[in-house]
């Protein structure tokens, strides 16, 4: 499985245990229009460092957040594994 | 078994914590500092496998996601954090030097704050766990000499609150315990006339012992605490009343 699909069955799951209904997931999706809150993401940042042992946020050198879909998953492509 | 994490596991109050919880047979301890104490050592050997001692030193703050996660890949999922490692020095804001403010800030509030972050993400992410930050009646009363750990406990019993309100949802209680004078290493320099007055001082005419803030751990941990969240428990044998 890619990362992207990855990640994209993970929000799956969390949208599902959090009750939220998803957004078609597209590149351009804002963020902020997934209909997740901050502790949603907070869930899918642990999920996935477990499963793909990596978390870009910590590694990163700005704290900046990502704010599409897109550059979500380019942050998770992008770290050397 | 459930995992729990007790930072300033070696000796003190941290040590009365891994040995109470270890010992009722609930729960699988990871004692962290930066050495294994003699008394840890005996201590682990009559746990029988329930208690592990893991090397980090905290105020290394960068080190903490690594370790993190290194304590999360050998245990397994964290049910518990016990965030007690500290230290107390004392001394006047005048003439305390900067870097020692500044070391006690960092163990006494960054460390906590940031192994908190590492190991509540994954208690997010499974939907459970215990946290128990432990602060000190001097967070909320005065003491002369104490003006900085003062404030480095009283930014504990803040974090508690609001973090109680951010992880509520997901099922992780926070909490903390509010200490009173208990001798151990960290309040040495305390000579016996000022223990004497501590005591006088207190309804129970004596002072709280390690064990008594290990109890208070157990209870926060088991059945008992699954109401509890966002609070701070005063154990000081009333010297606060
Ligand atoms: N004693 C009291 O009267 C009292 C009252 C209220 C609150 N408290 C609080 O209770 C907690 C425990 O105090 P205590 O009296 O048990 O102190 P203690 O006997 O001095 O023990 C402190 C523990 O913290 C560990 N530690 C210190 N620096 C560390 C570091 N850089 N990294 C990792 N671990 C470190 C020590 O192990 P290493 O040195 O091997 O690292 C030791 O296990 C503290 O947060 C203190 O503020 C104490």
């Amino acid at each position: 499985m890619s990362v992207k699909s990855k990640i994209f069955s993970a929000m799956k799951q969390i949208a599902e245990e959090q009750k939220v209904t998803l957004p078609p997931l597209e590149d351009d999706l804002p963020l902020n229009e997934t209909g997740f809150d901050s502790l949603a993401f907070a869930i899918l940042v642990a999920r996935l460092e477990d499963e793909l042992g990596i978390d870009p946020f910590t590694v990163a050198e700005d704290a900046a957040f990502p704010s599409t879909l897109g550059e979500f998953v380019r942050a998770y492509e992008n770290v050397p594994a | 078994m459930r995992n729990v994490l007790v930072t300033g596991g070696s000796r003190g109050i941290g040590i009365a914590i891994a040995r109470r919880l270890a010992a009722s047979g609930d729960y699988n301890v990871v004692a962290v500092a930066r050495r294994e104490s003699r008394e840890l050592a005996a201590a682990i050997r009559q746990a029988q496998r329930r208690l592990h001692f893991r090397a980090c030193d905290l105020a290394a703050t960068d080190a903490i996601p690594v370790f993190a996660k290194s304590v999360r890949d050998e245990f397994g999922t964290i049910y518990g954090l016990v965030n007690n490692a500290g230290i107390g020095t004392d001394g006047l804001l005048a003439t305390m030097h900067n870097s020692e403010i500044e070391a006690l800030i960092r163990l006494n509030v960054l460390a906590p704050i940031i192994l908190t972050k590492y190991v509540a993400r994954h208690m997010m992410a499974d939907g459970l766990g215990r946290i128990v930050n432990i602060s000190s009646i001097v967070a909320s009363t005065g003491y002369s000499g104490l003006s900085v750990y003062a404030a480095s406990k009283a930014a504990v019993a803040g974090f508690t609150r609001s973090l109680a309100r951010e992880v509520g949802r997901v099922g992780i209680t926070v909490n903390a315990i509010a200490p009173g004078f208990i001798d151990t290493e960290l309040t040495r320099s305390l000579n016996d006339e000022g223990r004497r007055r501590i005591t006088g001082r207190s309804a129970l005419r004596r002072l709280p012992e390690a064990d008594d803030v290990a109890s208070m751990v157990e209870y926060l941990l088991g059945e008992g605490g699954r109401n509890i969240t966002g609070t701070v428990v005063t154990v000081d044998a009333g010297n606060t009343a």
